[in-house]
């Protein structure tokens, strides 16, 4: 433990601290982007919840309302949008959302077409041999708006054309910086989160609204951009998670290098300390004799 | 001069909001004018124009394409997929997306394909004849 593994504490150090350099900066990164992220989510909140407003008014003031979109049939086909990462290095993210995504078909074993959402994603898809519906979205981090309105299109048709009888979203939802859970939501058939809120709310007279050309029409074609809203929300939140999960992973990296750079610092003194001390024992050695 | 108040929202954030004298609209089956005190309507918005003649008598053009417009006790509400100020539109970027449309569309294998190119190059269109 002298000469030559003083020299071999040199280089771990230093390549310690360069990994060092490039965690803090991925953690500044996502920090800065991370706050982009929530600010796009927030943006786009208003235009959404207003159509679902509508929606709403639309199912309550017209008597003879149906859509095929709220139709129940027996599900034998689903088809699940997941949303994952572009790249790892992210703590559990990525992971979290295949163990959720197989402990669902675990329990409900149905016929299960994918729409993955990011790199990792389809790469374990396309691992498992699963049956893929559109390779289109496969990079997340550059999904837009508009992107989302494709896939709203594409998913509404393929329901109503029976391809498949039940729309969900796993997509990771971002409680707060330190905490991220996986969670599912289902699109269609359109759910109505209101059911418990109606009773309260005791409904007065609704105004006339003259819908063109009707109540049903309109309802049919907010549809598809009410589903494209649900789908770039999990987006959004996803891309936030994502960013926050990487952030803590990078965080904890950082600190466990600096910790490593301090025990390695210690061995190194201690080398270079045994090291003098035994030159020093050498010349007195010598100088005896 | 009586007016009504106006909100546009887009995915991307609030586009206007104030009290306007008229709005007219693209919708799915042709042209609409809205003036204050209309009848509560709600009908689907098309792709073209939108023209706003704001409360002191100015005029603003934009390129509005898809969404829904509501107009309840004389608060009108327009939710758009596009919504974009004349001014803003970059006719470079139109002009280009007009080409690849066209391209795509002469190109286009499926049917599918055709109808995608097609949307392209109406949106195209649309900001083009806007910005003018």
């Amino acid at each position: 433990m002298a000469g030559a593994s003083m020299k071999d504490i040199k280089l771990r150090i230093k390549s310690v601290e360069s990994t060092m350099q490039i965690t803090k900066a991925m953690e500044l990164v996502a920090s800065s982007k991370l706050r982009r992220a929530k600010e796009r989510e927030e943006r786009a909140y208003p235009y959404f919840s207003a159509l679902r407003d509508t929606m709403d008014r639309i199912e309550d003031s017209t008597t003879d309302f149906s859509s095929p979109y709220q139709v129940r049939r027996t599900i034998e086909r689903q088809c699940l949008i997941v949303i994952a990462g572009d790249r790892g290095l992210a703590g559990g993210y990525n992971s979290n959302v295949f163990r959720y995504y197989e402990a669902l078909v675990r329990e409900d074993p149905i016929k299960t077409c994918i729409i993955p959402i990011g790199k990792r994603a389809y790469e374990y898809f396309q691992r498992r041999g699963a049956d893929i519906v559109t390779d289109a979205f496969v990079e997340a981090a550059g999904i837009m708006v508009g992107d989302c309105f494709e896939l709203a299109r594409l998913i509404t048709k393929g329901y109503l054309a029976g391809e498949f009888d039940r729309v969900s979203v796993i997509y990771t939802r971002f409680v707060s910086l330190l905490t991220q859970t996986t969670d599912s939501v289902q699109l269609l058939p359109l759910v109505d989160y209101r059911e418990e809120k109606k009773e309260q709310t005791e409904k007065g007279i609704e105004p006339l609204v003259l819908y063109e050309p009707s109540a049903n029409a309109v309802y049919d074609t907010i549809v598809p951009h009410y589903i494209s809203g649900m789908i770039y929300g999990a987006m959004c939140e996803s891309v936030a998670s994502e960013l926050g999960a990487r952030r803590t992973a990078m965080d904890a990296a950082s600190k466990n290098a600096s910790a490593m750079i301090e025990d390695l610092s210690l061995r190194y003194n201690r080398a270079r300390q045994g090291a003098i001390t035994q030159e020093i024992t050498e010349i007195v050695a010598g100088a005896e004799h | 001069m009586s007016t009504f108040h106006l909100t546009v929202s887009t995915p991307d954030g609030q586009m206007f909001d104030g009290e306007v004298q008229s709005l007219r609209l693209r919708m799915l089956d042709g042209d609409l004018g809205l003036l204050p005190h209309h009848e509560n309507y709600v009908a689907g918005v098309g792709a073209g124009e939108a023209l706003i003649v704001t409360e002191n008598g100015e005029k603003r053009r934009a390129a509005c394409i898809g969404g829904l417009l509501s107009m309840l006790d004389n608060r009108a509400n327009l939710l758009s997929t596009t919504f974009e100020w004349a001014e803003n539109i970059d006719a470079e970027r139109a002009r280009k997306a007009k080409e690849v449309a066209e391209h795509r569309i002469s190109e286009a294998k499926s049917a599918k394909e055709l109808t995608l190119a097609r949307a392209k190059l109406e949106r195209a269109l649309v900001r083009l004849k806007v910005r003018g």
